[in-house]
């Protein structure tokens, strides 16, 4: 089988969103002498992107998303004692994530930080209804390149430009990208608040991250 | 100087686009639907048609002469009554009184009763009323009235109901679990589904309205359809309209069936088989709107989504035409210039059987 087989094997075998085909398949390419991180960059990796393109086209779903990740997360643990030693703390970048306060929407924004840290990122999800300075302090702890602040209604889009707001005042806004989404969210919003980027799904969110981080 | 037209953004902004603006919108949204749902564009005639709608002069337009269509209402009777909190308009009035309203005055072709909580569990404790309205309102009115409300499967969840919520297992990934939350939920939604109607037919309605099928989610469209089949065995003649909550079936749970059939990822045209195969009488197709898009964009997609469901559908459909969804914007109140643009279009390019 040749390289190129074998990525699509295990990239198919991450659609199907079962752990057991994708440790099969993971198996199978340390057999053949692929190099682990490529296993995970060209198989993985490719087969979670993939993913997150049915899914936005309605063709998998939000269990089909987190049984994918789940299911590489187990391939990732089989390929850690491989990896080069710079290569198992090497990330794209350190990404914080929330929903503002006031809003208790979570899928949506877990969704995105589970395909952001499929697609190599470290992230810090602080969850839902997430008081404002608990996005700073997370910043500053964990030296975040970028934040993801998610809003579903209306009345906490503000949130969303507060967070910004402290940013500056806290002398971290150059230091630290800014990411927004939701529903109502939109890239005029994000224009009008200074935001670095709007991501209207997933996917979306993994194209604007790396484009701003990579 | 190019002439520009009047138009609004799906979220009700006022834009100005030239014709050749909003050919080109109106083609990316037709692309867009014949994309996602692998279903034919739109005749070069039918993008003409379109065009000529959108571009009309006048505020509000009507559809031509002998392609009238019935025109039905959900929750109406409390939209006299209703607040904005409710899409009313705050006019102290009883249920009947807004039923009548709408069957006298505003020329409504069939008419719903539904409650202020318009989702069949909460229905439940206040039955008693519900049947009496009902009797009262069938003793003064003619059009067929039926009883209606959202099946709305997420009143079943935590904290609203006994099953733990989907959503904190699913963050768990405890993924079975979320499933069989979903599955229990929706035997006992199709169970008080079926309840309810019993006693309202027992009151004289002449049917019942589905509003908002799948609003939770797949397991949401399998509980209703397995109410559905249920109500029709009961109920030989009862008039049962689905209307859809969405024009994707979001596969909450993913797996669940119907008919050999996966519900997840279906989009109208394909929803509309599994709706009269579980025994329905009338169809109601969805379209969502895009608050980013033009309403050239949101018309051109949903004409194209609808025309393959009316296509698709042994039965009558009446699509779902209201705030963000049919190709209107999104507004509490829609304009009337959007409204009857959308609407013209459904009945004369779409060829729908109601609205």
């Amino acid at each position: 089988m040749s390289k190129e087989e074998m990525f699509k094997e295990l990239s198919d075998a991450v659609v199907t969103c079962k752990k057991d085909v994708v440790i099969a398949a993971v198996e199978k390419a340390k057999g053949e002498g692929i190099p682990a991180p490529e296993i995970i960059e060209k198989g993985l990796a490719a087969g979670m992107n993939e993913v997150g393109v049915r899914f936005e086209r309605g063709k998998l779903f939000l269990p089909h998303v987190m049984m994918a990740a789940g299911a590489m997360e187990e391939g990732v643990k089989l390929l850690e004692a491989d990896m080069p030693k710079d290569a198992v703390s090497k990330k794209l970048g350190v990404i914080v994530n929330g929903t503002v306060e006031g809003d208790v929407h979570d899928i949506g924004k877990a969704i995105v930080s589970t395909m952001l840290q499929s697609a190599g990122f470290e992230v810090h999800d602080i969850g839902r209804d997430v008081p404002l300075q608990n996005f700073i302090d997370k910043i500053k702890e964990t030296n975040a390149d970028m934040v993801g602040l998610s809003a579903l209604m209306t009345t906490t889009l503000q949130g969303q430009k507060d967070v910004i707001e402290m940013l500056k005042e806290n002398g971290m806004r150059d230091d630290v990208k800014v990411m927004v989404g939701g529903a109502p969210a939109t890239q005029a919003w994000a224009d009008k608040i200074g935001a670095d980027c709007y991501a209207e799904n997933a996917s979306e969110a993994v194209v604007k991250a790396k484009e701003l981080l990579v | 100087m190019t002439t520009e037209y009047k138009l609004r953004m799906g979220d009700g902004k006022r834009i100005f686009m030239t014709k050749e603006q909003i050919v080109a919108d109106l083609k990316e949204g037709m692309a867009d639907a014949a994309d996602l749902g692998s279903i034919p564009d739109l005749s070069a005639d039918e993008i003409d048609k379109l065009v000529d709608i959108i571009t009309m002069p006048s505020r509000m337009v009507g559809v031509e002469q002998g392609m009238e269509v019935p025109v039905t209402h959900d929750i109406g009777t409390i939209r006299i009554d209703g607040d904005q909190g409710n899409s009313g308009v705050g006019i102290p009035s009883s249920r009947l009184v807004g039923a009548m309203m709408h069957e006298r005055a505003f020329g409504a072709d069939t008419m719903e009763l539904g409650h202020i909580d318009y989702s069949y569990k909460p229905a439940k404790p206040v039955i008693a009323q519900e049947m009496q309205t009902m009797e009262i309102c069938q003793q003064n009115m003619i059009v067929p009235l039926l009883y209606g409300a959202m099946p709305n499967m997420g009143l079943y969840y935590t904290p609203d109901g006994p099953f733990e919520n989907p959503g904190d297992l699913m963050k768990a990934f405890k993924i079975d679990e979320a499933r069989q939350s979903m599955e229990h939920s929706a035997e006992h939604l199709t169970r008080d589904i079926v309840w309810i109607m019993q006693k309202m037919m027992a009151s004289g309605s002449d049917g019942v309205n589905f509003d908002t099928i799948g609003a939770a989610g797949d397991g949401d469209m399998y509980a209703s359809l397995h109410a559905i089949e249920a109500l029709r065995k009961q109920f030989p003649d009862i008039y049962i309209e689905a209307g859809m909550a969405g024009e994707l079936m979001l596969g909450m749970h993913g797996e669940l069936e119907y008919d050999g059939t996966t519900l997840a990822g279906l989009w109208p045209h394909e929803q509309a088989p599994l709706v009269a195969k579980a025994g329905a009488n009338v169809f109601g197709p969805v379209v969502n709107t895009n608050t980013s898009k033009s309403a050239a964009w949101n018309l051109g997609r949903a004409v194209t989504f609808i025309k393959a469901a009316v296509e698709a559908s042994t039965l009558p459909c009446h699509v779902n035409m209201g705030m963000g969804v049919g190709g209107i914007p999104m507004l509490e109140t829609p304009t009337i210039d959007a409204v009857s643009r959308a609407s013209k279009a459904m009945v004369e390019i779409a060829g729908v059987d109601g609205i």
